[in-house]
């Protein structure tokens, strides 16, 4: 599904990764992790279309197509969601309005026909309740004072609406309580299903406790240093970051 | 500032005619439009060497000619209906068209019927509250207008449907001359539209007079001819505890001019002077708005928000002047505005005159742009980056939108907005 082959990205002259491989198969979850500053967030906004970033080398394709190619909301439109770290809040347009527009864009796209304000709110209402989120939640402007909590079920949330094939989470448990941890990640799971995939970036192995994910990638300096499974994120979590540049990088640069 | 002499030969010829024509008019009439004449001689077309005028070019009005030439004929323009009921059954003779339903107690009607009808209510307020002293342009259409629209609302008349004048095409149209008269505790709404076609000079003048405790709410929505000058003066009195509101869009013309202003005469008065203007291309829209705080206990809000593309420009100028007696003055006044391109440009100033201590003024003015992270979102979730650019735009105008308290003008307004900027549907 998604293919991310040597990818070298600056910003402004600066350079934060240096070569990234990803494979992401359709119905896997791969979670990426690593210390702040290790590019996590780049490689998110790189995949939705952030401006700011210099491609230096490399290419990802998403199901065959250069997705670098594509504007942001051709990306939406093709099924790659991003769940901001912060999202932005947009006083004057309702949520509503903002997700009737964004879905009928996106079926629109996919050829299918546009849901009218009827069937829109139906939808809504079954995607918003699961989140412990009232309905009216969406006549208030785009997560316009807003909690923490609030912004980033409202991620997932749109993320149900719009249903994604590859959806990549960019620390959307970061700053979360316990409660809506669980919130969002049983949002999560519950879009799981055979033909869609999720990059899970985070900080933190906590959330790796209720998504489970298939592979585990450590993210260090802007390379991915290690992949493993589920069990490598406990390592991280009772190691710490430290170990992976005193004796990982290392080996690796021996050629070990 | 001087005029160039010969250039006013045209309004001094056609003024005679005027004259000749309005024969039957009162004695204190005709003499109101010989002094406005006067004064117009005297002070001229503003020039951009005048103070107010600085940044908006009216040179192209000094002859006339697009006043009294001859009008291309082109295909007639029009805003819809925001009042109830469709045509009045009200004419006002060859004035503008009035749409809805004048209802009990309100009377809507020509000059020539309301000298008969009201004689010394239209002697005491036309061309008494709209100065033509020292502002020239209300001074050419005092001396020339054909055409008057008299509202009034009777003592107590409550009027819940608005009354919409309809100023289109044709020269009958070109000087539009409108009094409403607000009777102790009425309350009327009046809406006024402007649209046409072809190259013109609308100059428009209109004047409120707001009786203790009456409410007036006044729209002018402007969507004239892009090749058209609009210039247009609103002016109120306002007696104590009275609410007048004005509400200016500005979409259209390729450059107008707007002077709105109120007076409070009493204590307890309230007045909200607000506007929307969008341009693009080389429109150029300038809001010149004066509140004159003469008694206490009086708040006035502001609020004017601008949407500029291309090479446009927009100009706002606030004055509230706080008078001696009038402590306890609350005046808030806010221009907003949204550049979308390098090359739209927007000049604006505060002009705060207080002579009482006991107040509370508060402006602001800011010019920004779209926030390109809030673009992103929008395109991130699958929608197209001229719709983004619209949507944010439209967010940006809401508040003022919201001011907009007849439902039909703000939705009508809130999707031209929504639509205005796109050069492409996504």
């Amino acid at each position: 599904m998604l293919q991310v082959r040597n990818l070298h990205v600056s910003i402004e002259g600066q350079k934060i990764l240096r070569g990234i491989d990803l494979d992401v198969q359709p119905g896997t979850v791969h979670a990426v992790m690593g210390p702040n500053g290790s590019g996590k967030s780049t490689l998110a906004s790189v995949l939705a279309g952030r401006d700011g970033y210099e491609i230096e080398e490399g290419s990802v394709t998403f199901e065959g197509q250069d997705l670098l190619d594509m504007d942001p909301e051709i990306r939406a439109r093709e099924g790659v969601f991003l769940a901001f770290q912060y999202p932005v809040e947009v006083p004057g347009v309702t949520t509503m309005y903002f997700m009737r527009e964004a879905i009928n864009a996106v079926r629109k796209h996919r050829g299918q026909a546009e849901l009218s304000a009827g069937e829109f709110l139906k939808l809504a209402r079954e995607k918003i309740n699961p989140l412990g989120m009232e309905a009216d939640m969406l006549k208030r402007a785009i997560n316009e004072g807003f909690s923490g909590g609030e912004k980033k079920r409202s991620e997932i949330f749109q993320m149900a609406m719009l249903e994604p094939k590859l959806a990549v989470l960019d620390e959307t448990d970061s700053g979360l309580d316990i409660d809506a941890l669980k919130i969002v990640a049983d949002g999560v799971n519950s879009l799981r299903s055979a033909d869609r995939s999720f990059v899970v970036i985070t900080h933190y192995q906590r959330l790796l406790n209720y998504i489970v994910p298939d592979y585990v990638h450590v993210l260090s300096d802007g390379r991915i240093e290690l992949s493993g499974d589920k069990n490598l994120a406990l390592e991280l979590e009772s190691r710490g970051y430290g170990w992976i540049n005193d004796e990982v990088v290392p080996q690796a640069a021996a050629g070990v | 500032m001087p005029a160039i002499a010969d250039r006013t030969d045209v309004y001094l010829e056609r003024f005679n005619d005027a004259l000749a024509r309005s024969a039957d008019e009162p004695t204190w009439l005709q003499e109101r439009r010989k002094r406005a004449m006067e004064r117009f001689l005297q002070l001229g077309v503003p020039s951009l060497k005048h103070e107010e005028y600085k940044y908006t070019d009216l040179s192209a009005l000094a002859d006339g000619q697009l006043l009294f030439g001859t009008r291309a004929g082109g295909a007639e323009t029009a805003l819809p209906s925001y009042a109830a009921g469709g045509a009045s059954d009200r004419a006002t003779g060859a004035g503008p068209q009035v749409l809805g339903h004048v209802p009990q107690g309100a009377r809507v009607q020509s000059l020539a019927e309301a000298l008969l009808s009201e004689p010394d209510l239209v002697q005491r307020y036309l061309a008494t509250i709209a100065d033509y002293e020292d502002h020239a342009l209300c001074a050419v259409n005092t001396a020339f207008f054909s055409h008057a629209v008299v509202i009034t609302a009777e003592r107590g008349a409550v009027l819940d449907e608005p009354i919409q004048l309809v100023f289109g095409d044709g020269l009958r149209d070109s000087l539009p001359r409108v009094l409403i008269v607000a009777g102790r505790n009425s309350s009327v709404q009046v809406v006024e539209t402007y649209a046409g076609s072809g190259a013109y000079w609308r100059n428009a003048v209109t004047e409120i007079y707001a009786e203790e405790n009456a409410r007036v709410d006044h729209y002018r929505a402007q969507v004239e001819s892009l090749d058209a000058y609009h210039t247009g003066r609103l002016q109120a009195s306002q007696e104590r505890d009275s609410y007048v509101s004005s509400f200016s869009i500005s979409f259209g013309a390729a450059v107008a001019r707007n002077d709105i202003g109120t007076r409070l005469n009493g204590s307890g008065c309230e007045c909200s002077l607000d506007g929307l203007y969008a341009v693009r291309g080389d429109q150029l829209v300038d809001h010149h708005t004066g509140i004159d705080h003469a008694m206490p206990h009086c708040n006035s809000h502001q609020l004017y928000k601008g949407v500029l593309d291309d090479r446009a420009k927009g100009v706002f100028n606030g004055k509230i002047f706080v008078r001696p007696d009038a402590q306890k003055t609350d005046a808030v006044q806010s221009n907003k505005n949204l550049l979308l391109s390098d090359d739209s440009e927007v000049n604006t100033k505060p002009q705060l005159e207080i002579d009482a201590n006991d107040v509370r003024c508060t402006h602001g003015a800011t010019i920004g742009q779209l926030d390109s992270e809030a673009a992103f979102y929008l395109q991130s979730r699958g929608i197209g980056a001229d719709r983004a650019r619209n949507l944010l735009t439209y967010a940006f105008a809401a508040d003022a939108l919201e001011r907009i308290k007849l439902a039909p003008l703000k939705e009508h307004f809130e999707s031209l907005l929504l639509n205005r900027f796109a050069s492409q549907e996504s």
